[in-house]
């Protein structure tokens, strides 16, 4: 229309233009929903973590409040059986046992202390050991436990919490089980008849080099009881030793020394130390019957817990604690641990420092299994085993 | 209108033909997006998507089965029939007491109360029965494969009655209701994943007691001992399974066999890592174990010559051989009745 100047003042740069190559369209797109996903995923992770937690507070309600024969479930029947038949040769009958049928103070004071040495239950003899229970069951679900054992093979009842507390009272300064059914006899209820006598072990005098390494150190070094307590009973990641086998505590001590099991905290000190002192170490705290001070601290299911210790999971092909452990995970010596009131920031530890092992070391047991496990898993597990009681101290553990 | 259509790069093409064209390049843009999301995603997963590919099941692929968790057992009578057949299983030395000559339970071999597969699990056998077994040559009910499993794995010629439980005793009813609930839903007619054990080739090597006996060394004996009677916890009760001897299966179990003991020991052991251990390693283990003496076959009328003619023909087995000059089959002393289980 109008005539062009040589030079179009109003003439603005412009890019002809060209189609976004299609490759660009491509990442795009694919980034999109790349980050739709991962933004689902995330609001699924949250609304899943929050589940979680709530089932976590549920657990621990429900073991505050866990009715008497749950607990049976989880805490007796690995031993004396749901149906309460025991273990021929083993594990006493509850069903028609006569302690059972007895006053209620024996089944309360053999709670509270656990029993050890020669039994007739049924006409059967047994000669075993069962833990205490008073130092990881509180008033009110001992009663609980007591009554519904009452209940099931027993006169029937109901066992009121104060009279668990003021047995408890009677007898806070025991600190050792009852010795056999003769004692339980003599002491609470003569009803039950004539009982095998109890002979104790000539108790070996006390090994004053191991006593002085735990309680001063070696030459300088740190002493066991600064780190696993003045009753080996261990604290936060530091592991519970009293009741552990000897042959256990010797090997591994030997096993720091050498550097087949790394850990820069004991090595030093274990490799001050010579094969008898390691033996003597041994031998002190599997003599140690402390109370547990373990507590479920990790904030574990502890449902999933006693699932995994009791049955394990066929769907992930992991066997149970106890199948290796031993029915109430006192360990069987000399080749598996006491993981009973372990404390469970040392379980969960374990667990995970063992799972790094599993593919330098095919074949291994344990590292194979903790592989198997993730952290809820370990963590629940570990707080179930906080709640067991401690393995009872006894000379068989390493008798062979 | 001239200058505009001068200058090709303003030029507008027909309408019709650009909506074409974004068209197009929508569609190719959209699906490349698409395939590459897709391809992302299988990177990440490993191609997860691979198995489902081949997915639709063939008719002579095994099928997999998982049993219902221990939670789901019914109340009721049924219920208790289930629970004491588990209790049969799990403690069968206290349950069973009267039939049980050894230290064994049917859990030693069949893992997980009986539900692992490839360790012969009881959901596989309850579907696999009435079966007829060349073993006595008939055709077997499952109270007729329990009565075997007394009598052989479970050594009952040294059990206080001296037999397996009668025909007809309410064992072998509260044993089947819990395969019974075991198998809810498991298909029948086919065959299932994990049932019996697994069959191992025989490798080119053979098999070797002294190979086995230092495979036993390094990866056995932790937990089954030295001298392969197991272990007990601190009230006798026994946690490790004996392998030989006086307290352990008989020479007429499946286990005496060398290809069922090498299939366990393969995708069982050592426990909780199975299928660790090379078939050679499988193989030679079970040598090691089943070259042992253990409780005589109670099915030997004459000498171990005629017992190996009549019954064991035919099967791997060290029975009626000779090793470090004993023949093998002859059987152990009973143990002494004060035993513990």
């Amino acid at each position: 229309m109008s005539k062009r100047g040589p030079v179009d003042e109003a003439y603005e740069p412009y890019e002809p233009r060209r189609r976004v190559p299609l490759p660009v369209y491509w990442v795009a797109i694919a980034l999109a929903l790349w980050g739709a996903l991962t933004l689902w995923q995330d609001s699924t992770a949250d609304r899943t973590g929050a589940r979680e937690r709530l089932m976590e507070a549920n657990a621990l309600e429900r073991r505050q409040t866990m009715t008497g024969s749950a607990l049976f479930a989880e805490r007796c029947a690995t031993c004396h059986q749901a149906d309460g038949s025991g273990i021929s040769g083993a594990i006493p009958p509850l069903a028609s046992s006569r302690f059972v049928q007895a006053d209620p103070r024996v089944i309360v004071q053999i709670l509270l202390h656990g029993i050890t040495g020669p039994i007739v239950v049924d006409g059967d003899d047994f000669n075993g050991h069962m833990p205490a229970f008073g130092s990881v069951l509180d008033d009110d679900q001992l009663a609980r436990l007591a009554t519904a054992v009452r209940r099931t093979w027993g006169p029937g009842g109901t066992i009121d919490p104060r009279f668990v507390a003021a047995e408890r009272a009677r007898t806070a300064n025991r600190g050792i089980p009852w010795s056999g059914g003769a004692e339980i006899a003599a002491a609470l209820d003569p009803a039950i008849g004539i009982q095998p006598a109890y002979h104790p072990l000539a108790s070996a005098s006390a090994d004053t080099t191991a006593l002085s390494i735990a309680r001063n150190g070696k030459s300088g070094g740190w002493p066991c009881a600064s780190c696993h307590g003045a009753n080996g009973e261990g604290r936060d990641g530091v592991p519970r030793l009293a009741g552990q086998s000897a042959d256990y505590i010797a090997g591994q001590l030997l096993a720091f020394a050498n550097g087949s099991r790394p850990n820069d905290i004991m090595r030093p000190v274990a490799s001050q130390l010579s094969a008898s002192e390691r033996g003597g170490l041994g031998r002190l705290y599997a003599g140690l019957a402390s109370p547990s001070t373990s507590r479920s601290e990790l904030a574990g299911d502890l449902a999933r817990g006693a699932e995994l210790a009791l049955y394990g999971d066929d769907r992930r092909n992991l066997p149970s604690c106890f199948s290796c452990h031993g029915p109430s995970g006192f360990g069987v010596a000399p080749s598996t641990p006491s993981i009973a009131a372990q404390q469970p920031g040392y379980t969960a530890g374990r667990l995970a420092a063992l799972a790094r092992f599993a593919r330098s070391r095919p074949g291994a047991v344990m590292p194979a299994i903790a592989a198997r496990l993730n952290d809820t898993d370990r963590r629940a597990v570990a707080d179930y085993l906080a709640t067991l009681p401690p393995s009872p101290v006894t000379a068989r553990k390493d008798a062979r | 209108m001239n200058d505009r259509n001068e200058d090709p790069a303003i030029r507008e093409p027909a309408h019709d033909k650009v909506r074409g064209r974004n068209t197009r390049t929508g569609i190719y843009a959209i699906t490349g997006g698409l395939l590459l999301f897709l391809f992302a995603i299988m990177v990440r997963d490993e191609f997860a998507f691979r198995g489902r590919e081949n997915s639709p099941p063939a008719a002579n692929v095994p099928l997999s089965f998982t049993p219902p968790p221990m939670s789901k057992i019914p109340d009721g009578p049924e219920g208790a029939s289930i629970r004491h057949g588990m209790a049969i299983f799990e403690n069968t030395g206290t349950e069973a007491k009267p039939f049980v000559g050894n230290q064994l339970a049917c859990r030693s071999c069949h893992l997980d109360a009986g539900r692992k597969a490839d360790s012969a699990p009881m959901w596989a056998a309850w579907v696999s029965y009435p079966q007829y077994r060349a073993k006595n040559k008939k055709m077997n009910t499952m109270e007729d494969r329990l009565n075997g499993c007394f009598s052989y794995s479970m050594n009952a010629q040294g059990s206080p009655s001296g037999g397996p439980p009668p025909k007809g005793d309410p064992i072998y009813a509260d044993l089947e209701a819990y395969f019974h609930w075991l198998a809810s839903n498991a298909p029948t007619g086919t065959k299932l994943k994990g049932a019996g054990f697994l069959k191992l080739k025989l490798p080119q090597a053979g098999y070797d007691r002294d190979r086995g006996r230092a495979v036993y060394a390094q990866h056995c004996a932790s937990c089954h001992g030295d001298d392969g009677q197991g272990r007990t916890d601190i009230n006798g009760r026994q946690v490790f399974p004996p392998l030989w001897g006086p307290r352990s299966y008989n020479w007429g179990a499946g286990m005496a066999q060398l290809n069922n003991a090498a299939g366990f020991i393969k995708a069982n052991m050592p426990l909780g890592a199975g299928n660790t251990l090379t078939d050679q390693q499988a193989w030679d283990a079970a040598a090691w174990i089943d070259s042992q003496e253990r409780p005589k076959d109670p099915r030997q009328k004459g000498t171990v010559a005629e017992n190996v003619v009549a019954f064991h023909s035919g099967e791997k087995t060290f029975y009626g051989k000779t090793v470090d000059g004993h023949l093998l089959g002859s059987g152990t002393e009973a143990p002494v009745q004060a035993s513990r289980r």
